[in-house]
């Protein structure tokens, strides 16, 4: 659906470019990070750094979303977000499989981001050469947003299974139908933001806080089921973190949307009916 | 993994499926918010939701006769039937809500009389409305799509299969596939069709050829995997 008043691109008070950077290098240091000190300290308590780091990823796309469907696609913004995850889970599995099949499970988050920008560009330049959307930001849109989704699934599933092997995440994450959770999930951290806050007053600031609280909301997702496939501390570590980081960024979002409302009133308890 | 004949034949598949899919996403009579409203002819649902239930439905009935039978046409048949299914019920569901709780008769002001039971439409649209109900060429029409999307979403999934041996890694790609095509289909009718009658099923081609660069690529990415442990 289309979004009135802010035809033309979306006002924004942080820089796509600047958001894209921190989504990119967050995410992927996260991944990184937690998949190292997992398996440099032989622990999996850190599995965590692979939630926290989609989020950077959610941010990034949820930014590309609302950059997007600024401009009116047609279709309802959960289309583009369900894209978003169509590219990630395919840039995902062939990533690690080749980086599995090349030796070194080091490489696969760069395979998987440079498959997704590349898959994701192309994309918009098909909507916009093939079925002439003419919409100005769609490639490098598309491209963030295929680049997100795959980072945020290559994230959620590190969290779940502890290390980045290709046999590892088939067997905890696909086989047991966790990706299933991932991928709701996700879709909805991605998409989510903007089609609750879309309208002539949307901010960004709200926009992207919104993200940060469904990514939150995802990590509570995995770290259920990070219990029952890395055992009870590194599962439940992730969830309180989870929860924490969605209240914390709940009260802050509930703040935004009373600053941006034009007025909060209390209605009270429903009247009596009048016969 | 060995590059043979087979696994060009493989990637032609997969290219096939995308292309039904594409195509598919035409014929099912996506009504959209305005439809969920009753004023627009369709289903009321977005493309997508419509595409991914009819695909994912066909999967599974693929997946289940592909459990007892590994013959090819059989498993794109069931994969067929059963997408085609699951959007008849869709529509039928659909059509008891328009005929008895909201209480439209069904419409079409895409043509002038139904192509297929040659009634009259526009005195039975309501002013202000595009239509609203399903009528029967759009019925008809939705049941095509529905196959054809069933049919895509099997033959996605076969020679995935085949690759990699694992049926969770294969159901997810295939998933994967289905959505971009579906998506960029979607995109191409701006959100809303009536069916096979409708003007806009004329933009056809440019889906095709868009679903045809995406499904290249995304069939190219997906004979490289292997099926883990």
């Amino acid at each position: 659906m289309s979004v009135g008043g802010s035809a033309g691109g979306a006002p924004s008070a942080y820089d796509p470019k600047k958001l894209r950077m921190y989504g990119l290098v967050g995410s992927i240091v996260g991944i990184y990070l937690g998949a190292i000190l997992n398996s440099a300290l032989d622990t999996n308590v850190f599995s965590f750094f692979g939630a926290v780091a989609a989020i950077f990823a959610v941010v990034m796309g949820a930014n590309a979303v609302r950059r997007v469907c600024a401009y009116g696609i047609g279709t309802g913004v959960p289309s583009i977000g369900m894209l978003a995850l169509g590219m990630g889970i395919i840039a995902v599995m062939f990533g690690l499989s080749v980086a599995e099949s090349l030796g070194s499970w080091f490489l696969g988050p760069i395979i998987i981001m440079i498959y997704a920008g590349v898959f994701g560009y192309v994309v918009g330049v098909i909507a916009n050469k093939v079925i002439k959307f003419n919409i100005p930001v769609m490639e490098e849109g598309n491209a963030d947003l295929s680049m997100a989704g795959a980072l945020a699934i290559l994230g959620w599933s590190f969290a779940i299974s502890g290390t980045l092997g290709y046999v590892d995440i088939v067997n905890d994450v696909l086989m047991t139908g966790y990706i299933a959770i991932i991928f709701i999930a996700g879709g909805l951290a991605i998409l989510h933001p903007f089609n609750a806050n879309l309208g002539p007053d949307e901010t960004q600031d709200r926009t992207l806080v919104n993200a940060i609280m469904v990514g939150g909301l995802a990590m509570v997702a995995t770290g259920i089921a990070a219990i029952a496939t890395q055992g009870t501390a590194a599962g439940l570590l992730q969830l309180v973190i989870g929860f924490v980081l969605w209240f914390y960024f709940f009260k802050m979002y509930y703040k935004l949307v009373k600053r941006d409302a034009a007025a909060v009133v209390g209605t009270g308890l429903l009247p009596p009916t009048v016969q | 993994m060995n590059f043979d004949i087979y696994t060009i034949v493989y990637i032609l598949e997969i290219i096939v499926g995308g292309l039904l899919v594409g195509v598919g996403v035409h014929f099912v009579p996506v009504g959209g918010a305005p439809a969920a409203m009753a004023q627009a002819t369709g289903i009321g649902t977005g493309t997508v939701q419509l595409a991914a239930g009819s695909g994912l439905t066909g999967l599974l009935a693929a997946g289940l006769m592909m459990s007892v039978s590994d013959n090819i046409w059989l498993i794109l048949a069931s994969g067929a039937v059963g997408a085609g299914i699951m959007v008849g019920s869709t529509m039928l569901a659909g059509s008891w809500i328009y005929a008895y709780a909201v209480g439209v008769p069904f419409a079409s002001a895409k043509v002038n009389y139904d192509p297929i039971t040659g009634f009259s439409q526009p005195p039975y649209v309501a002013i202000g409305t595009v239509g609203h109900g399903i009528p029967t060429v759009c019925f008809v029409s939705g049941l095509i799509g529905g196959m054809m999307g069933g049919l895509g979403g099997a033959m996605i999934y076969y020679p995935l299969y085949l690759i990699n041996g694992n049926a969770a890694l294969s159901a997810m790609f295939a998933i994967g596939i289905f959505l971009v095509n579906a998506v960029i289909a979607s995109w191409n009718i701006q959100g809303t069709i009536e069916g096979f009658h409708d003007p806009k099923f004329k933009k056809w081609p440019f889906a095709f050829k868009a679903c045809a660069i995406a499904s290249v690529l995304l069939a190219l990415a997906s004979v490289l995997i292997t099926g883990g442990a």
